[in-house]
């Protein structure tokens, strides 16, 4: 497998994050993170709602400045690149939205061609041809002229991926791919990750929940909560490494690290009874 | 793709027919529409005052319009206006002794020049001159001259006093000018009866820098026009010594009366019949008779 | 709180308001050189918010001259200027109700319409995405709207008044039974292409155009990106524009004067 072309000779990690702090509102997102995302593989990251993996993807794609904390992309710090290397860096990113995103006025094909449109020169035919390009490889070429209105939600996740790999870029962020997906749909989408990932040599990020789907498809996955990375590892083998994170999270329990209960005064008190006659 | 030429075609119809309406506008409904588009000369003109008169005023010629008010200026240290007149060129027979007069149109409108030609056989050229002009006639003088009696004079420098016996005062009243040569000079300050001479005596108040009259002068009670309001008239003598504050001018006439005034063209003579010296309103003594 | 304390907040609110869309403002004019490589989207945008609302304008400005005919033609009579009419018509029109009708319905329809679908923009996610495909929104999104809408105004107001004139003569003419000649002669003597067309119609609405564009732009991309917030943020344009609208309207007749 040939390296991307910015390599950096020992530096196996596209993405590495180090000590990552964010406070949001007063609540604590991250807490002094630590994260690498190796080059051309799968890794998913999922942990309980709300504990901040869309925003940890918008500190990739520098959407975001953290408090403290170091995050490079490709060897580069994103938080101190200035406007135009940041624009120039989002070029070798592909994001997709968790409703995809598409822009409404315009029909699929327009869709896809946008970035080409946006950023490059290129003559009409090509622009044609990569487009429809994309669209086949996402199984979608016969839709080229449908409204985004008119598609499934499916449908327009697959046209987002399309847009989304148009320029061929190096690293793939999805925001929750799966959200909503019928079986069949989210099959397509599985197996439209995993063949992306191996034949254009992408480095992919995951933000889901499906642990069956993340089975299937991630090569390594990350485990946040509190802030904190609390379990990683193969994710076949990752429910029974014993602690108590993911014996919740993947062994299916109510209660444990992350409590059932919202915090909240005492019980008898807030029925009325005296204190300690529960 | 059609879709964005569909869009490019209908916006650019879209400005087109914006423009359509703005050009529309501009020509059809604005002054725009009055001018003409032919080239045109101009010729200035002096005006002592030119009241209300703007710049794009129209010139006219017997009510129609042959060019514009160019521009209006004033040379500092003089009173005069100095007016430039745009003319159309196919106009260029106009007269060098034509009259320019400032008009109104209408009652209330706004004002234009009106051009009156002469008889002059050369015709005014490019940067010409005419010479007769008229001003505008500024509201007050045009009202005075409907009010009657032309206004009394302002008594800007204080006034000094003097009186006059009149045996017949007709409609004079309070406030009525007093003119010499027609100008007016003063005013009449009182009307009073006096019980014992059996006349009236009028009090004129006249504007202090009228100070060189006569004392020998001779005052008359006069109608304006026909049956305008009276007014008393001062005729200068010859005296060498001037009218002071208190004098009495003694040189009276009194006002005619209609009916002695009919009765003159009627019958050689009047009514109450007798021929003596003077006939009937011979007023030139103190105490005539009626 | 004391009872004064929402009173104040409100002041600040909207002083705060009106500074935020001053600095939007700046963004937009810094961003138009590179939206001039976006002509196509301005150009989409001049057709939706000028062309598109064109059908409002002309009936609009067909229906108030005609209500300008009928209504000074009878108050005219009382002083026998019946002959006038042509010229107040037009007047009132070029100077007042052409630029400050039309900017209102602009605000209406193009403003709303403007405000709602940036707000959506935003609440879908698309502006992320443009921002994530290293496009700037405010040179893809904002701006062209902007330009769209100073450049749709002062086109649309002269429609209007054509309109509005034809509704005069409509009323005046066709129905009062004032004499045609009069109509125009008395209209085309009082009226003056600078004082009223340029100085009245242009200059008044490109600035009624710029500042509902403003604020309209400024309301969808500043919008909470809910459904609620697109809602309240259409209401704070119309709102917004027409305040600034007469109040702006005020200050220039008296610049202009």
């Amino acid at each position: 497998m040939t390296d991307t072309v910015q390599a950096k000779p020992d530096d196996r990690a596209l993405v590495r994050i180090r000590g990552l702090t964010t406070v949001l509102s007063g609540k604590t997102v991250f807490d002094a993170l630590d994260l690498d995302i190796p080059r051309g593989k799968v890794t998913a990251i999922m942990g309980p709602s709300g504990t901040g993996k869309t925003t940890l993807l918008k500190h990739i794609t520098g959407q975001m400045r953290s408090d403290k904390g170091e995050v490079r992309v490709d060897g580069l710090n994103v938080p101190e690149l200035p406007r135009d290397q940041l624009f120039g860096l989002r070029e070798r990113i592909g994001y997709l939205f968790q409703n995809s995103a598409l822009l409404t006025d315009f029909d699929v094909f327009e869709n896809v061609a946008f970035p080409l449109r946006q950023h490059t020169k290129l003559p009409e035919v090509l622009i044609r041809n990569i487009v429809l390009t994309k669209l086949q490889a996402v199984g979608l070429r016969g839709a080229a002229s449908l409204m985004p209105s008119e598609l499934s939600g499916g449908m327009a996740r697959r046209v987002a991926l399309a847009r989304a790999i148009v320029f061929d870029p190096m690293l793939i962020l999805y925001d929750e791919p799966f959200v909503g997906l019928d079986p069949i749909a989210l099959n397509q989408v599985l197996k439209l990750i995993r063949t992306l990932n191996d034949t254009l040599n992408i480095t992919s990020v995951l933000v889901a929940h499906e642990l069956a789907a993340i089975k299937e498809v991630a090569d390594h996955v990350y485990l946040i909560a509190n802030g904190k990375v609390v379990a990683q590892g193969d994710p076949k083998k990752i429910a029974d490494d014993g602690s108590p994170w993911t014996r919740q999270f993947f062994g299916g329990d109510a209660d444990g690290p992350v409590p059932f209960q919202y915090p909240a005064g005492d019980y008898a008190q807030a029925l009325g009874f005296k204190q300690g006659a529960a | 793709m059609s879709q964005r030429k569909s869009y490019a075609v209908g916006t650019g119809l879209f400005i087109v027919l914006g423009f359509a309406a703005l050009a529309y506008l501009a020509t059809q409904t604005s002054s725009v529409a009055n001018s003409h588009q032919g080239s045109s000369y101009t010729i200035d003109a002096q005006f002592a005052n030119i009241g209300a008169l703007k710049e794009r005023a129209p010139v006219k010629v017997a009510g129609v319009r042959v060019g514009q008010v160019q521009s209006i200026t004033l040379e500092p240290g003089k009173d005069v206006a100095d007016v430039t007149l745009s003319i159309d060129k196919k106009y260029n027979e106009i007269p060098t002794d034509s009259v320019a007069t400032i008009y109104t149109s209408g009652l209330l409108g706004d004002q234009y020049v009106g051009l009156q030609f002469g008889g002059a056989k050369t015709y005014v050229a490019d940067g010409g001159h005419i010479g007769l002009t008229k001003s505008s006639a500024p509201l007050e003088e045009m009202l005075g001259k409907f009010l009657g009696s032309g206004g009394a004079a302002d008594a800007i420098g204080g006034t000094y006093s003097v009186r006059a016996d009149f045996t017949n005062v007709g409609t004079l009243s309070v406030g009525a000018p007093v003119k010499m040569a027609g100008v007016a000079i003063g005013s009449v300050a009182s009307i009073k009866a006096d019980p014992v001479k059996l006349d009236a005596t009028v009090t004129l108040a006249i504007d202090k820098k009228y100070n060189q009259i006569p004392d020998d002068s001779s005052v008359s009670i006069f109608t304006s026009g026909l049956i305008g309001s009276q007014y008393v008239a001062i005729q200068p003598g010859g005296s060498p010594n001037s009218l002071k504050d208190g004098d009495q001018l003694v040189l009276t006439q009194s006002a005619m009366q209609l009916e002695d005034l009919i009765g003159k063209f009627l019958v050689n003579g009047s009514p109450s019949g007798s021929n003596s010296a003077g006939g009937n309103s011979s007023p030139n003594t103190p105490a005539g008779k009626h | 709180m004391s009872a004064q304390m929402p009173h104040k907040s409100i002041v600040l609110q909207s002083l705060a308001q009106i500074g935020n869309c001053g600095l939007f403002l700046l963004r937009i004019l810094a961003a138009v050189p590179s939206s001039l490589r976006h002509v196509r989207e301005t150009v989409r945008q001049l057709w939706f918010v000028g062309a598109m609302s064109l059908t409002i304008i002309m009936t609009c400005g067909l229906f108030v001259g005609m209500v300008l005919g009928l209504q000074l033609y009878h108050v005219l009579a009382i002083f026998g200027g019946t002959s006038a009419t042509g010229s107040v018509v037009a007047l009132a029109i070029y100077r007042e109700l052409g630029p400050v009708v039309t900017a209102l319905l602009f605000a209406g329809r193009a403003g709303t319409s403007i405000t709602a679908e940036i707000g959506l923009m935003r609440a879908t996610d698309q502006i992320a995405a443009m921002e994530m495909m290293a496009v700037d929104p405010i040179a893809y999104v904002a701006a062209p709207r902007f330009l769209a809408g100073l450049i749709a105004m002062p086109l649309l107001c002269c429609v209007f008044c054509a309109m509005g004139i034809f509704g005069g003569h409509l009323v005046g003419v066709s129905w009062l039974g004032i004499d045609n000649g009069t109509f125009w002669s008395n209209m085309t003597s009082n009226v003056d292409v600078w004082d009223d067309i340029i100085n009245g119609v242009m200059w008044k609405s490109v600035a009624f155009g710029a500042v509902v564009s403003l604020i309209a732009v400024f309301q969808g991309y500043t919008t909470p990106p809910t459904s609620e917030g697109v809602a309240y943020a259409t209401t704070r344009t119309v709102v917004s524009s027409s305040i600034a609208i007469l109040a702006l309207d005020f200050v220039l007749t008296a610049f202009l004067m």
